[in-house]
């Protein structure tokens, strides 16, 4: 049998994608504490640890045939991958917030100038969000610690991600709206889902344990 | 500075050029053998008619001329053939067989790793409908398929007809828009069920139908497929497209396609213009899309004609990487390595002894001395 290549991401998501997949009866040895591996082969699975906002490049290009992977990263990656199953675990919120005490000066600032300046990692969702609301907007992309942003002024606004909004609290920032929700997704390479068989039953496998879970 | 090619656009050397070539022959002797006559259509075509078409793609490569009038690059060929069969032909020009290999372009987003041109191969069949002509473009696709060399490749059939018939159903019976049904036939295209899911979640769609969507993208097989599918979706009317499914599928088994062909309802093409076959080839381990085809009786109503079309495009360069893939031999021609003849003091008598032996089918190439004719024939292959 040919190799059967998944995709997992580092981080936050990793641990209970790991859990996820030994739940489903893949052979997981050596994933719990891959220490410095990023390949992991065991029998006919081959596994590879990547960034999450990685993932969906592998899984497009057909590097891998399946993964696991956070519906923001998918959002704003915009590539062709099939969603296969909503895992439900690892739920996030895309926000857009702004520094509690700056009360309506990010609207005095927009009604003023026309356009506001908003901080993210997510530029296309941002940019999206903000086409479907008519509004202009400057987008400064930024790879960590977006809250940083508006307090020094180089943004009125940011988008991110929060789970529980304590980051957010913690660096005086309030929601001032909600884009999307986003949990991690189990997804297959286009080609993969049809010609390998075993990307789909793993899929089955795993909604099963997740309608199990309800 | 060293010059490169834009993004995405390449030089092809060579040995390349010449790999290409022996595939590309094989491809249109076969669609030859099969009736298909060659046609060859312009590398621009005005925006205007695209959009008349119904080609909204964002990746469109476009300029304006001298006169203003906005171009664009062919983004494929099957909107040109329906736009020329509807201009330049009249009706008892039809049924036509037409073939093609040509290069068409599409604007890609920088980091992608995505080409910008690439070739395809394809063919058009108008003015043929029904299970017949059906199964003969995937009987055609199997064979130029097999004609260029590829051992191992499967072609998923399906059909658009019962998706189309809930989605239109869902419109006039359901809490939905516009918007939503083109998000989830987005959705259906990629075999996004969790998308499918979250979609139908969203609008509180009816379970009996809501249950169609998430299990249709999961229906796959052979000849059974069918039948699950009928079971699926007979209760509520939206057997669309099925019986002519089965009438084609049942050709194709006879003829031994099973072997090559498949049954697969996530096959849901993005463009709208299909009314009802619709298929995709994929290589096993090989995570790319070889090509993809199907029906589209629509298509040339909206340039004012009307007849019934079905065809498909293959690439070029990812037939190519599914050869690599599958580790097959490339085999060139014998002229590839010329005879020489020395030119010496006596170039007129070189170029009449290179003609008569050219006249006898033999490659020469003249080298001005012996010097010359020995570094010439040292080559053994050229660049690239």
């Amino acid at each position: 049998m040919s190799l059967l290549k998944i995709a997992l991401p580092k981080g936050n998501l990793y641990a209970d994608s790991v859990q996820m997949l030994t739940a489903a009866g893949l052979d997981t040895s050596g994933l719990s504490d891959p220490g410095r591996l990023l390949v992991i082969r065991n029998g006919e699975l081959e596994f590879y640890i990547v960034r999450p906002t990685d993932v969906p490049a592998f899984v497009s290009l057909g590097g891998v045939d399946c993964a696991i992977c956070g519906r923001d990263s998918l959002a704003e990656q915009e590539l062709p991958v099939a969603e296969l199953v909503d895992l439900g675990f690892g739920a996030c919120m895309f926000v857009v917030a702004e520094p509690k005490d700056a009360d309506q000066s990010a609207k005095e600032h927009y009604r003023r100038r026309g356009l506001l300046r908003v901080a993210s990692k997510y530029p296309n969702i941002t940019q999206r969000y903000y086409d479907s609301i008519g509004a202009q907007v400057e987008i400064v992309k930024i790879h960590g610690n977006v809250e940083l942003a508006p307090r020094c002024g180089i943004a009125e606004r940011i988008v991110d991600i929060t789970a529980t909004g304590a980051t957010l609290r913690e660096n005086n920032l309030v929601v001032v709206d909600k884009i999307l929700d986003s949990t991690a997704r189990f997804v297959g390479n286009l080609a993969s889902v049809r010609t390998d068989v075993r990307v789909r039953r793993l899929a089955h496998r795993l909604r099963d344990l997740v309608e199990l879970a309800a | 500075m060293i010059p490169v090619t834009p993004r995405g656009f390449k030089d092809i050397l060579p040995s390349e050029a010449r790999w290409r070539e022996s595939i590309v022959t094989a491809a249109q002797n076969c669609m030859s053998l099969w009736g298909y006559a060659p046609i060859e259509t312009p590398t621009l075509e005005v925006g205007e008619v695209l959009e008349q078409g119904g080609e909204l793609s964002p990746n469109l490569f476009r300029l304006f001329d001298v006169d203003n009038e906005l171009l664009v690059l062919r983004p494929d060929v099957t909107l040109q053939v329906a736009r020329m069969a509807a201009s330049r032909l009249a009706d008892n020009d039809l049924p036509l067989r037409l073939r093609y290999v040509q290069p068409v372009f599409r604007e890609e987003k920088s980091l992608k790793a995505q080409a910008r041109q690439f070739t395809q191969i394809g063919v058009e069949s108008l003015g043929l409908a029904g299970a017949v002509a059906d199964a003969e473009v995937v009987l055609l696709a199997i064979d130029t398929l097999a004609a260029c060399g590829l051992q191992e490749f499967q072609i998923y059939v399906g059909t658009v007809g019962v998706l189309r018939l809930l989605l239109d159903r869902c419109l006039t019976t359901q809490a939905v828009d516009a918007q939503w049904q083109a998000a989830m036939l987005a959705a259906c295209h990629q075999g996004s069920v969790a998308e499918i899911k979250r979609l139908t979640v969203a609008v509180g769609l009816d379970s009996k139908y809501a249950r169609v969507f998430e299990e249709l993208p999961d229906i796959n097989g052979k000849g059974d497929a069918i039948v699950r599918c009928r079971q699926l979706v007979e209760p509520l009317g939206l057997s669309d497209g099925l019986d002519q499914l089965s009438a084609t599928w049942e050709i194709l088994a006879g003829v031994g396609a099973e072997r090559w062909a498949s049954i697969d309802f996530s096959v849901i093409s993005a463009y709208d213009y299909y009314t009802g076959l619709v298929f995709e080839v994929y290589v096993p381990g090989l995570g790319v899309l070889l090509g993809s085809g199907g029906r589209y009786d629509r298509m040339m109503q909206r340039f004012g004609a009307s007849a019934p079309a079905a065809g498909f495009a293959l690439s070029l360069e990812a037939v190519m990487r599914a050869l690599l893939h599958q580790g097959i031999a490339i085999t060139m021609p014998e002229t590839d390595q010329p005879n020489v003849v020395v030119a010496g003091s006596n170039a007129v008598e070189a170029f009449k002894q290179a003609a008569s032996m050219r006249g006898k089918g033999k490659a020469v190439v003249i080298a001005e001395d012996q010097a010359r004719a020995v570094r010439t024939a040292r080559q053994k292959r050229h660049p690239g």
